[in-house]
């Protein structure tokens, strides 16, 4: 067996260690945006170092240590992606630094007024559907809301994949 | 062939991972879904490394960790995605209904606060969070861990309403 990574994959695993390196130091420069475009612009220099690194590595390049390499970097992106939408958009996490930032016990009301800082849950509502609107996944029309067939199709998906991964 | 090695255990990992949700489930096991998914990965990666090892003369580790390493991390974004997303939810309770139509005021003022209650209850059950009469307060452990999350997101950034912004 041999256990050490070709050199794009080696390439590949140390980009993939700077991958939230590199969002720490993008969170320091205003001009990167928020919180998604910055993850996507970590997302494209970590591919374009991973590319010159590819070309400017010594030697010949092995197809599978390339594929291997980029295989790494998504596992990489993937993994830091989700730790970072939990950060990010966690609904639940969001609900406990909001109790906690209101330093006192909370009604249930209360808690959904310090959760939307001022608004309420219906605020809350309306972003995450305008999520599914701007996906095109639903459509609004006088105060009603319906499902797309793009959005029927990943309703059913969603439904396969719970189903698959023993979700029920 | 290494590569090929990776994706057998791709399989066993595929395999495994929602039997033991439903097993967890049946039998209430006290492990999360994330543990449940963490053990099935690191046994059918040892499964197979072991299968590598004892079937390929020249078995390279990192081709086949970094096929394995890609889908069960497709697996594991696509399982968290289907898991607790609220905007999944929405959409799933809206196509379950009949004619596949609701007022957006419904969503607002019934589904999302059902929701919102059932996170609370969440972040009851894992200690984070205890009702006092009519209210609810952060204990220790949910302060020491609304501390972590606030930190973490000041170093990457991140703003504190957990809403998605679409200027982005």
């Amino acid at each position: 067996m041999n256990m050490l990574p070709g050199p794009a994959q080696a390439a590949a695993i140390g980009l993939s260690i700077a991958f939230p390196l590199l969002l720490l130091c993008y969170a320091r420069i205003a001009a990167t945006g928020g919180s998604g475009r910055r993850f996507r612009l970590a997302c494209v220099s970590v591919v374009i170092f991973y590319a010159i690194a590819c070309v400017a590595l010594p030697g010949q390049r092995d197809v599978g240590d390339v594929i291997g390499g980029l295989l790494l970097l998504g596992t990489a992106m993937m993994f830091c992606y989700i730790l970072f939408s939990l950060l990010a958009w966690g609904f639940t996490l969001t609900l406990l630094t909001a109790l906690v930032q209101a330093g006192r016990p909370l009604t249930l009301e209360h808690w959904a007024e310090a959760y939307m800082q001022g608004g309420d849950l219906g605020t809350f509502a309306h972003n995450r559907l305008k999520l599914l609107v701007g996906s095109g996944l639903v459509v609004t029309a006088d105060g009603r809301l319906a499902p797309t067939a793009k959005g029927v199709a990943v309703a059913h998906l969603v439904k396969l994949v719970r189903l698959s991964t023993g979700l029920g | 062939m290494s590569f090929a090695v990776g994706l057998v255990a791709v399989v066993v990992f595929a395999l495994l991972a929602p039997a033991l949700q439903l097993m967890a489930r049946a039998r209430a096991w006290a492990l999360g879904p994330v543990i449940l998914l963490a053990i099935a990965a690191v046994v059918s990666h040892g499964l197979g490394v072991m299968l590598g090892i004892f079937a390929i003369p020249q078995f390279q580790y990192w081709n086949a960790a970094s096929i394995f390493g890609f889908f069960v991390m497709t697996y594991v974004f696509a399982f968290g995605a289907v898991y607790k997303s609220v905007s999944l939810d929405i959409l799933r309770g809206l196509v379950d209904r009949p004619g596949r139509r609701a007022a957006v005021s419904d969503i607002a003022e019934r589904q999302v606060p059902d929701l919102f209650r059932g996170r609370i209850g969440n972040l009851v059950d894992g200690g984070l969070v205890e009702p006092v009469d009519s209210h609810f307060r952060a204990t220790a452990a949910g302060r020491n861990m609304a501390g972590r999350i606030g930190r973490l997101r000041r170093a990457f950034g991140i703003g504190d309403t957990g809403l998605y912004d679409f200027s982005d």
